[in-house]
C-alpha cells in the first residue's frame, strides 16, 4: 500500500500524479526564480515592527509599574503590543526563519542557523521535533509527535484509554502552558518513561533546555521586574500576560493545521517507497488551511495557508498567498480535496475532535460532524499509541518508488470499497 | 534518528578505512539514508550532527557541482575541510560516491533546497540543491 492508495487519490492514474508532481515542483521553480529584494523588504520591515511594538510594549509596561496615574491602561496597553510582538516573532518570524525561508538572503541574522526564538523551547530541539519529525512524517500516525502532542487522542485509530476522559482539560491546559508544553516536546516523555531515550543525548537537551528557560523567565520574571522598581509585581503580571496572550493565540492557529474535518491520518504503509509526488499528496491531505484577511495570515505566521507552508516549508512565507491560487486550481484541476474555512469553524472542529475522542469509539458516532479520520482505516485494530523512535522510522529505499512495487493497485478493490 | 553530535575527533572510525565515520553515514562509504532528510530538516550538519552556521557547504564530485545537486547532506565548512583532509588518500568509493574521486568539490552557499527524488528518476536518492552560492573549489 502506497499513499496513491489513499481513497482520496485513487481516482488519479499515475500519470496524473506524475503531471501533479511536475506543476507542483513549477510553482517552487518559479518561486525560487522570482523571489528577490521585495521578499528581504518585506521580512527586514516585519522584524523591525515586531522589535518596535516589544520596546514600545516594554517601555509602557514600565511606566505602568512606576506611575500610579494611568497605570492600568498602561499596563494593558504594554501588555497587548507586547503580546502582539511576541506573536509576530514565534509565528511569522521565528518559526518561518527556522525553516530556512530566508536563508537565501545570506543575512547574517536573519538565517536558519542562527535565528532563537522568544519562547521556550530552544531553536535547536524545535527544528528536529518541528522541521524534521513533523515535516517529514506528517499526519503518520505512530510516527508524527504533533498528532496530540502526546496528551491528545486526536484519531480513532489511537487507543482509548480513561486517561483519555480528562482530554478537554489536558486541552485547556496545554492552551493556556503551551509555550511549556512545546518546549517539553523534542525529550519524547513517551521514551523518557520507557527508559529508551539514550541518557547522554537527554542530559544535553535537558542542560540546553534549562539555559533556554532559565533565560527566558530571567528576562519576563526577572531583570524587566527589576527594572521597573516598586511596581515589580505589574510587571510581572503584565508579561504573564503577554505570553499567555501569546500562548493562546500560537495553540489555537497550531491546532487548525491538521486536526479540522478533512485533515487525514496516514498510516506507516502509506509512505513506505514514498516519491516526490507521493509525498506531495501527502501534505496537501493532511494539512487544512483557514481564511483570513492579510492581517490575520501576518498574525498566524501565514499558516492560514497551512497546506501550502507544507508543500514548500522553505519558500518565503509572504508569498503563500500567491502560492495557494495556484494551489488550489491544481487540487480544483484534479479533483484532489482542499480543506479550508474560516478561523472559528477550523478551530471548532478541531475542539470538537478532542472533546469527542475522550471517549472510546464504540460511544462516538462516525458520521456527521465527523472528527478528522480515515474511513478506510478507523475500522482496523487500534494501534499502540506509543511513539517511535527516531531509529525506528524506516530509511528511504534508494530504488523506484512504491509505484514500481504495485503495477496493479489499481485494481485492488479493499482499498477502494470505502 | 536523535540528534547526537560530536566533536569531529570523536567521530566513530571505520571499521573497513580507518576514517572517521561522519553523522549521516553508515560507514565511511555508504550514507545513511534516515540521516539525510533529518540533516536537511533539522538543519544539522551531515559530519558532526550539530547545528549548521553560516556558511553551509556541500562536499561532492565535481560532477555534483556541476548539476548543482549534492547527495551528501550540508556541513559546517570546518567539518567538511577535516573530513577532506581525513580522507585523503582513501582509494575507494566514499560518502555514497559511486566510485572513487580523484579531486572533490566544495561548495559553500547561505541556503539550499531539499529535493526529494521524483519516480522515474534514475537516480533516486535526494539531493541538495544550493540555493546561493558564495565559494566553489576543488581539493585533491
Amino acid at each position: 500500500m502506497a499513499i496513491a492508495d489513499v481513497k482520496e487519490y485513487t481516482h488519479l492514474t499515475p500519470e496524473e500524479v506524475e503531471q501533479i508532481g511536475r506543476e507542483l515542483d513549477q510553482i517552487r521553480a518559479d518561486i525560487e526564480e522570482s523571489r528577490g529584494a521585495a521578499d528581504a523588504a518585506y521580512i527586514n520591515r516585519l522584524i523591525m515592527v515586531q522589535r518596535g511594538l516589544a520596546a514600545a510594549g516594554r517601555v509602557t509596561i514600565g511606566y505602568g509599574s512606576w506611575s500610579r496615574r494611568g497605570r492600568v491602561p498602561a499596563l494593558v496597553a504594554g501588555s497587548a503590543m507586547l503580546g502582539l510582538a511576541k506573536i509576530l516573532e514565534n509565528m511569522e518570524i521565528g518559526h518561518n526563519v527556522m525553516h530556512g525561508q530566508w536563508d537565501w538572503m545570506n543575512d547574517p541574522e536573519i538565517h536558519s542557523s542562527n535565528w532563537e526564538w522568544d519562547t521556550a523551547q530552544p531553536a535547536e530541539q524545535w527544528k528536529h521535533s518541528h522541521n524534521y519529525v513533523h515535516h517529514q512524517f506528517t499526519n503518520v500516525l505512530g510516527y508524527d509527535n504533533d498528532i496530540g502532542y502526546g496528551i491528545l487522542r486526536m484519531a480513532r485509530e489511537q487507543k482509548w484509554s480513561p486517561a483519555n476522559l480528562g482530554q478537554p482539560v489536558y486541552n485547556a491546559l496545554l492552551a493556556t502552558l503551551f509555550q511549556w508544553g512545546v518546549a517539553l516536546h523534542d525529550l519524547d516523555i513517551e521514551r523518557i518513561r520507557r527508559r529508551e531515550k539514550d541518557p547522554k543525548e537527554l542530559k544535553r537537551q535537558l542542560r540546553q533546555l534549562w539555559r533556554k528557560v532559565r533565560r527566558q523567565a530571567a528576562k519576563d520574571y526577572l531583570i524587566y521586574p527589576a527594572l521597573g522598581g516598586q511596581g515589580w509585581r505589574h510587571t510581572i503580571a503584565a508579561n504573564a500576560a503577554a505570553n499567555l496572550t501569546r500562548n493562546l493565540w500560537s495553540y489555537v492557529i497550531i491546532f487548525c493545521g491538521h486536526f479540522p474535518d478533512g485533515a487525514v491520518h496516514f498510516t506507516e504503509e502509506e509512505i513506505q517507497d514514498e516519491t516526490r509526488e507521493e509525498w506531495y499528496l501527502r501534505q496537501i491531505l493532511g494539512a487544512a488551511n483557514f481564511q483570513g484577511g492579510p492581517l490575520l495570515h501576518i498574525l498566524s505566521g501565514n499558516l492560514g495557508f497551512q497546506i501550502e507552508h507544507h508543500l514548500y516549508p522553505d519558500l518565503p512565507s509572504n508569498r503563500y498567498a500567491e502560492i495557494s491560487g495556484r494551489v488550489r486550481a491544481l487540487c480544483d484541476k484534479y479533483d484532489i480535496p482542499y480543506t479550508t474555512g474560516p478561523l472559528h469553524r477550523q478551530y471548532g472542529q478541531a475542539l470538537r475532535t478532542i472533546i469527542k475522542l475522550s471517549l472510546p469509539n464504540h460511544l462516538t458516532s462516525r458520521d456527521d460532524p465527523a472528527p478528522p479520520e480515515r474511513a478506510d482505516t478507523s475500522d482496523r485494530p487500534a494501534q499502540h499509541r506509543r511513539r517511535r523512535s527516531d531509529a525506528e522510522r524506516p530509511p528511504r529505499r534508494i530504488e523506484l518508488g512504491g509505484w514500481s512495487l504495485q503495477p496493479d493497485r489499481s485494481g485492488d478493490s479493499d482499498h477502494q470499497e470505502v | 534518528m536523535d540528534p547526537d553530535p560530536r566533536r569531529f575527533d570523536e567521530l566513530s572510525r571505520d571499521a573497513e578505512l580507518g576514517v572517521p565515520v561522519p553523522f549521516a553515514c553508515v560507514s565511511a562509504r555508504e550514507v545513511d539514508p534516515r540521516r539525510v532528510p533529518q540533516c536537511a530538516l533539522s538543519r544539522v550538519c551531515g559530519i558532526c550532527g550539530a547545528g549548521l552556521g553560516r556558511p553551509l557547504a556541500f562536499v561532492g564530485s565535481p560532477e555534483e557541482a556541476a548539476r548543482n545537486a549534492f547527495h551528501f547532506p550540508p556541513a559546517h565548512l570546518a567539518c567538511a575541510e577535516a573530513l577532506l583532509a581525513a580522507y585523503d588518500g582513501v582509494e575507494a568509493a566514499v560518502l555514497g560516491q559511486q566510485k572513487p574521486l580523484g579531486s572533490w568539490a566544495v561548495v559553500t552557499t547561505a541556503g539550499f533546497e531539499f529535493v526529494r527524488p521524483s519516480r522515474g528518476q534514475v537516480d533516486a536518492r535526494p539531493t541538495f540543491q544550493p540555493n546561493s552560492l558564495l565559494e566553489e573549489r576543488r581539493v585533491r
